[in-house]
């Protein structure tokens, strides 16, 4: 038995009434638990009481009494601030109050009650009958009004919860040049609705899961029939049953339940705040989890290559993107690797850099009163609490501080002789190198990573830098995200995958799934479609085909008597 | 299934250059010299050639059993005594030369680089590198040796290539060198440096496809053998047979000699020994997976985790035996000998029993 | 399973101290600043009472048999970091003023170079770097008496580069040490890009100390070195060639044997200029060479090797000493013949003076190592053996000169 499941089952006073003058305490969920098959037994005073002892200490519990069509006793039950006011104003209290117009008032049966009311007079879509009390308590507890009616065995629950939501954004963490600009917000019915809105399939599956005792997320398990591997949703789903955790408030919680190697820096898991990049990783034959709640999806499986990688890079050239890859992936290095060659060849290899520049590194140095590990860990380390407090602070401020920290303390700090000026130009090209990856949880693992490598700089030079590098790679070597080798395509390689790492092939080039994922739907781009793209296309509005005919049929759009400069000697 | 499959041919080549490609680079080209002079490459070429005859041995031999681990496979061939005790010699050999190689190691670094740090710093970590890496399954050990191929290929390439503009013909004449006394000599010790490659013994079993390990192993050695001529010739041409005679490890003096074009780094021989230290670490780790590997197999351990971490002390008081870098390389010579008698010669026995005896394991069906 | 738990616990435990006992100790870092950085060394010979002077280190007085006339002085400079701001342009002049001087010239006297680089040591607080070792000057004198422990130093050192200069100085090496030219912050970089650029015009050829090494150990090839002077106060000037036998300085040269040198090997590219009397007159030409190429060929004749040397040069007019020739073709052609005859002439002489010094920096004995191997292996086998046979060696040499334009000027 688990803690949490010895602090739900303890025998608590207020568990075993006890006749006395002390109010009886009751916890609601235990009592609900204990009354868990309880049906509603037509009484409306029954219902009620059940309803006050579980929900009556709220002071937001309304309880409404109202006459159905001035004959049957009964009570809307609702928490005042999660319903849509106007909607049961209109659509369920205004019909009910009075009978449908074929009706005669007074005249109906109570056999007749539900079938009337459910079918004939409520306006509302989401209508439906419930018999047990403690399924009724849960649905007022996430917001819909519930109708009890004197007589009648079955609650009916109306749909009209509303609960304020922000509209649909900006990612602001995931920015893109080009590109749709829509994320995902934290009303999980809303981010469902975007991805099926990009999606209109009926491949399209999304499981339902509940998780967390007390907040009782709701987890979405979103994928692909017929394109992501069925023995990867089954492992998603068993690894998300297994979490018995009281409350879920973002998708990271479930992210660290779930991924492979828990004690790993590198996240295993990618998680994004874009509808379309979801979409596009669905495609691929990977599995999207959404949380009630949370603003971003997690991606699994993922590898390495997607954490410098962003939906953009589809969207543009190809040639471009290639290059603007290669230099995300030089910055990822840099943002590694920088601070702690520095370190080496200043304090360990001098020989290494030329000679000029030797003697006036040394120039710059002197009468700086730390060794350079020393001096670059402290930087770093200011660095990071610069970082770390631009991030919480206001818009507002944080702009000023950070013009403040970086301008004025790095030039006083050069001025005063604390360090010395190519050190400030290392933890910057370290600093904006980190800034420059696209995964914001991949850059926080290499700039925690660079900290082992300095101290390793600063006990062997270069020999230690590589030894730490060593082990960092032989780590990442050994990760797996749902059993995907965490480095591949790369390695183990694999040639079609290979077209989407640091280069980005054309669209028409990688016409099949990556094989990492086993989809048993490989197949992309039709064969067909690239060998069109080979045919020289039809150039209708080129002016020196005017009026040709190419294989029989005009080519040119215009009239040899129309006047185009570009080709013809019509001046 | 007691290995998976899923080796392919390409990483199985990976394997086996980055396991030959080692800190035996680094005295390859004096060895070479010293034997035949101007004569360096073709007694380099001759060790290729006896080598890959071993290997090719060795493969055979492997391709005969394609799901047994060589332990395995000496028992049925032999009988299992006198199968277990070539095995123990095997695995006691590789224990051996994994030392060595991080001594060795270790005192290129401490020579030329950490020259205040203590040698047993240099030989632990590289010893601690190899043994925490060999807690890995064979798939880790696999993707290891792949990622790291062209960051050890590269370097000794480009060191090659911008070396090569500066040789001087007349170094590397007559090809047979001027009075080569002691070519079999030369051959037996560069053939030495090249017995890593019987790692191929445990990544036949777990390859996808075993009837394409020949393939695996020509190019594996072919590119390995190239790498070696190229940079014996490259040195032998850049300083000359009698200046190599003077240089205790002529590759990297080569480094040192080596500008890159636009004066980015004056001079390469401390980035290229760092750079270099993937390339014994390879070596190491794969020497030391196979220790580990066999000895598990023959003790008939199924984790070989816990073995790891019982042999480093071992390793680490065998590496640090020699007195003197002098002495350590007469070691060296003299184990890489007797190892050609246990990478070569027992192979061949081997083979020949099994095809006496016809012994032969289960064959795949494609 | 509690056993196993144990030991990766132990192992572990034991990763955790040897990490720290490593941490503990950083024992090669030392910051660039704290080094002093060695850029150029100059030796010369000690004066007779130095070994007086000197503060035994390594020994005791008197236990070294090296008489105290052999004894060396080792003159270092070592940049003084501080001096040499970050970035261009921060004041140009100031490297002569007195009390602002880059670089600081020390020296010791020493039995060995070692030796003599521990007495330094002891003056100086930072450890001695040597990484960034970019020229080595050596004085006549000592290089007369042989290098050998000098290069047995030079190559053990690790920190030492191939890439660097070794100079012979007419003169004292610590007045090179000493001077410091304008253009440059330090004055040995001036020095090293002297060499450099001249490597780039053609007027040296490139012999970095690496390939001084490969060429002295090599049977049948000595090596040579640049030598110098000082001009004028702070000046240095390439005044020509410095060879030797064995480790021996044996000559010098004057500057036009460099070209002379160049043109034999076939080095490019070729800087040289060599003025040309026009025939039956008094006027001269200046010719340039552009490009040349060399093919020596070695074959035994009654049983001695001859070696034939076929130089091509091609090159422009870039000067004529006044206007009474005017340049056409058939002029041109006379001039190419004239230049030809003369041009053999001093590259015979040349040879003429290397062999009477028995010092082959052609390599012509490599030639014939790698070509006539069984001549060499019969006759010569060692570079003793060589070294006595080069005065007696055959030389012929041919040469054949192309002009191809005149520059801008029409006659």
């Amino acid at each position: 038995m688990s803690f949490w499941q010895w602090m739900k089952y303890r025998p608590t006073p207020s568990s075993q009434p006890k006749k006395g003058n002390r109010p009886q305490q009751i916890i609601p969920d235990r009592y609900m638990e204990q009354h868990s098959e309880e049906l509603l037994t037509g009484s409306l005073d029954e219902a009620r009481h059940f309803i006050q002892t579980v929900l009556g200490d709220n002071d937001d519990l309304i309880t409404r009494e109202f006459v159905i069509f001035g004959q049957f006793k009964a009570v809307l039950i609702y928490f005042i601030n999660m319903i849509d006011q106007e909607v049961t104003n209109n659509d369920i209290l205004k019909p009910l109050m009075i009978a449908p117009p074929h009706y005669v008032a007074g005249t109906i049966e109570l056999q007749q009650l539900k079938h009337v009311l459910l079918y004939e007079t409520l306006y509302h879509s989401m209508s439906k009958m419930e018999n047990k009390l403690a399924a009724i308590v849960d649905v007022i507890l996430r917001g819909q009004p519930v109708i009890v009616v004197e007589g009648l065995d079955e609650a009916i629950i109306v749909g009209a919860a509303k609960i304020d939501k922000r509209a649909i954004d900006q990612p602001l963490t995931e920015q893109v040049i080009r590109g749709p600009r829509e994320g995902f917000i934290e009303q999980l019915g809303t981010n469902i609705t975007l991805l099926r809105y990009r999606l209109p399939t009926s491949d399209f599956t999304v499981r339902s899961k509940k998780v967390g005792r007390v907040t009782k997320s709701r987890v979405a398990i979103c994928y692909l029939k017929g394109i992501a591997n069925d023995a990867l949703v089954q492992e998603v789903e068993s690894r998300i049953a297994a979490i018995d955790i009281d409350g879920v408030l973002d998708v990271g919680y479930l992210e660290q339940f779930i991924e492979d190697n828990h004690l790993s820096p590198f996240p295993q898991i990618q998680n994004t705040e874009r509808p379309d990049k979801a979409v596009a990783n669905l495609l691929e034959g990977r599995v999207i989890i959404l949380v009630d709640g949370s603003p971003f999806a997690l991606i699994a499986p993922s590898v390495f290559t997607q954490f410098y990688q962003t939906t953009e890079d589809y969207s543009e050239r190809f040639l471009m993107v290639s290059f603007i890859r290669l230099a995300r992936l030089l910055a990822l290095v840099f943002s590694l690797v920088t601070p702690s060659l520095y370190v080496a060849v200043i304090s360990f290899n001098p020989e290494l850099i030329p000679t000029k520049f030797a003697v006036a590194v040394a120039g710059g140095r002197a009468g700086v009163p730390f060794p350079s590990v020393v001096e670059v860990l402290l930087m770093e380390m200011s660095m990071e609490v610069l970082r770390e407090a631009t991030l919480r602070l206001p818009q507002q401020v944080g702009g000023a501080l950070s013009i403040v920290g970086v301008l004025v303390i790095g030039q006083a700090a050069v001025a005063a002789g604390f360090v010395s000026p190519i050190t400030v130009v290392v933890i910057a090209l370290t600093t904006i190198g980190s800034f420059a990856t696209p995964a914001y949880n991949a850059a926080l693992a290499l700039r925690l990573l660079r900290f082992p490598l300095v101290f390793f700089a600063g006990m062997f030079g270069l020999f230690g830098v590589m030894v730490g590098l060593i082990l960092i790679v032989n780590h990442v070597l050994s990760l797996k995200s749902f059993g995907v080798p965490y480095m591949s395509p790369v390695v183990p390689g694999n040639y079609e995958g290979m077209k989407d790492t640091v280069i980005r092939g054309p669209l028409w080039w990688m016409r099949r799934r990556p094989a990492m994922f086993h989809t048993p739907n490989r197949e992309r781009i039709d064969e067909g479609v690239v060998d069109t793209l080979k045919q020289t296309p039809h150039n209708t509005l080129d002016p020196l085909k005017v009026g040709n005919a190419r294989w029989e049929q005009p080519d040119g759009i215009s009239k040899a008597s129309d006047n185009d400069s570009s080709g013809s000697n019509s001046h | 299934m007691e290995y998976p499959k899923q080796v392919t041919t390409i990483q199985a080549a990976a394997i086996l250059i980055s396991t030959v490609i080692g800190v035996g680079v680094l005295p390859l080209p004096l060895f070479a010299v010293r034997s035949a002079n101007t004569g360096a490459p073709l007694v380099t070429l001759l060790a290729v050639l006896l080598s890959s005859s071993g290997l090719w041995i060795v493969t055979k031999l492997g391709m005969r059993f394609p799901h047994q681990a060589f332990t395995q496979y000496s028992e049925i061939i032999l009988g299992k005594w006198p199968g277990r005790i070539g095995s123990a010699i095997v695995i006691l050999f590789f224990a051996v030369l994994s030392s060595l190689a991080a001594r060795e190691f270790g005192e290129v670094v401490i020579t030329s680089v950490l020259k205040k740090t203590p040698l047993e710093v240099t030989v632990i970590l590289m010893l601690l590198l190899a043994t925490l890496a060999a807690r890995n399954d064979m798939t880790t050990f696999t993707y290891i040796n792949h990622l790291y191929l062209p960051i050890i290929l590269g370097p000794a390439i480009l060191i090659v290539a911008l070396s090569l503009k500066n040789a001087n013909a007349d170094f590397l004449l007559p090809v047979w060198g001027n009075e080569p006394r002691e070519i079999l000599n030369g051959v037996l010790i560069i053939a030495a440096l090249l017995q890593g490659s019987f790692i191929q013994t445990i990544v036949i079993p777990a390859m996808r496809k075993p009837q394409n390990a020949m393939k695996a192993c020509f190019w594996g050695m072919f590119i390995v053998g190239f790498l070696y001529i190229t940079i014996v010739i490259a040195a032998v041409g850049v300083f000359g047979p009698e200046e190599t005679k003077q240089l205790l490890w002529p590759t990297l003096e080569l480094a040192k000699t080596t500008t890159l074009p636009g004066n980015i780094l004056e001079r390469l021989d401390a980035a290229f020994l760092a750079i270099w230290v993937t390339a014994v670490f390879t070596t190491i780790f794969s020497s030391y997976y196979l220790t580990i590997h066999l000895a598990s197999r023959l003790f008939g351990l199924r984790d070989h985790r816990m073995l790891s971490l019982f042999v480093v002390p071992f390793l680490f008081a065998m590496a640090m035996t020699p007195q003197s870098i002098l002495q350590m390389y007469q070691v060296i010579e003299i184990v890489g000998k007797f190892g050609l008698l246990i990478t070569i010669v027992y192979p061949l026995l081997l083979l020949l029993v099994a095809s006496v005896r016809k012994k032969r394991g289960m064959q795949d069906g494609g | 399973m509690g056993g196993k738990v144990r030991l990766l616990i132990l192992f572990k435990g034991i990763v955790l101290l040897l990490i720290c006992w490593s941490l503990s100790g950083c024992w090669d870092r030392q910051e660039i600043e704290e080094r002093a950085v060695i850029l150029g060394i100059g030796i010369d010979q000690a004066e007779p009472d130095a070994e007086k002077k000197e503060l035994p280190l390594a020994h005791k007085r008197g236990q070294l048999h090296i008489p105290s006339g052999k004894m060396i002085r080792l003159t270092v400079q070592v940049a003084v970091p501080g001096r040499i701001p970050l970035g261009p342009g921060m004041g140009g002049g100031e490297s002569s003023s007195g009390g602002n001087k880059t670089v600081w010239v020390v020296s010791g006297v020493g039995h060995t170079i070692d030796d003599a680089i521990n007495g330094l040591q002891q003056r100086i607080a930072p450890p001695l770097f040597f990484g960034h070792l970019r020229v080595i000057v050596v004085s006549e004198n000592v290089a007369k008496n042989g290098l050998v422990n000098l290069n047995d130093f030079f190559r053990r050192n690790p920190e030492i580069r191939r890439m660097s200069w070794m100079f012979i100085s007419k003169g004292k090496a610590m007045d090179i040490m000493k001077a410091s030219p304008q253009l440059e912050r330090v004055p040995t970089i001036y020095l090293m890009t002297t060499m450099d650029q001249s490597v780039k015009m053609g007027r040296f050829p490139n012999d970095i100390l690496g390939l001084f090494w490969s060429a002295t150990s090599a049977k049948g090839k000595e090596g040579y070195l640049p030598y110098c002077e000082l001009d004028g106060q702070n000046n240095i000037k390439i005044r020509g060639l410095a060879y030797f036998r064995s480790d021996k300085l044996v000559g010098t040269t004057d500057g036009v044997d460099i070209t002379l040198f160049m043109g034999i090997m076939g080095m490019n590219p070729s800087g040289g200029q060599a003025y040309v009397q026009v025939p039956g007159k008094s006027e001269y030409l200046e010719y340039s060479g552009r490009s040349r190429k060399a093919l020596t060929k070695v074959d035994i004749q009654d049983g001695k090797p001859h070696v034939r040397v076929k130089i091509m040069i091609e090159g422009n007019i870039r000067e004529k000493s006044d206007e009474t020739v005017k340049l056409n073709h058939d002029v041109i052609q006379l001039m190419e013949r004239q230049l030809e005859k003369d041009a053999v002439k001093m590259y015979q002489d040349f040879i003429q003076r290397t062999q009477e010094k028995g010092a082959d920096i052609f390599g012509f004995g490599e030639h014939i190592r790698s070509r006539q191997w069984r001549y060499w292996d019969a006759n010569v086998k060692t570079k003793e053996q060589w070294q006595k046979m080069y005065p007696d060696l055959k030389v012929d040499i041919q040469v054949q000169v192309q002009i191809r334009r005149v520059g801008m000027k029409a006659v």
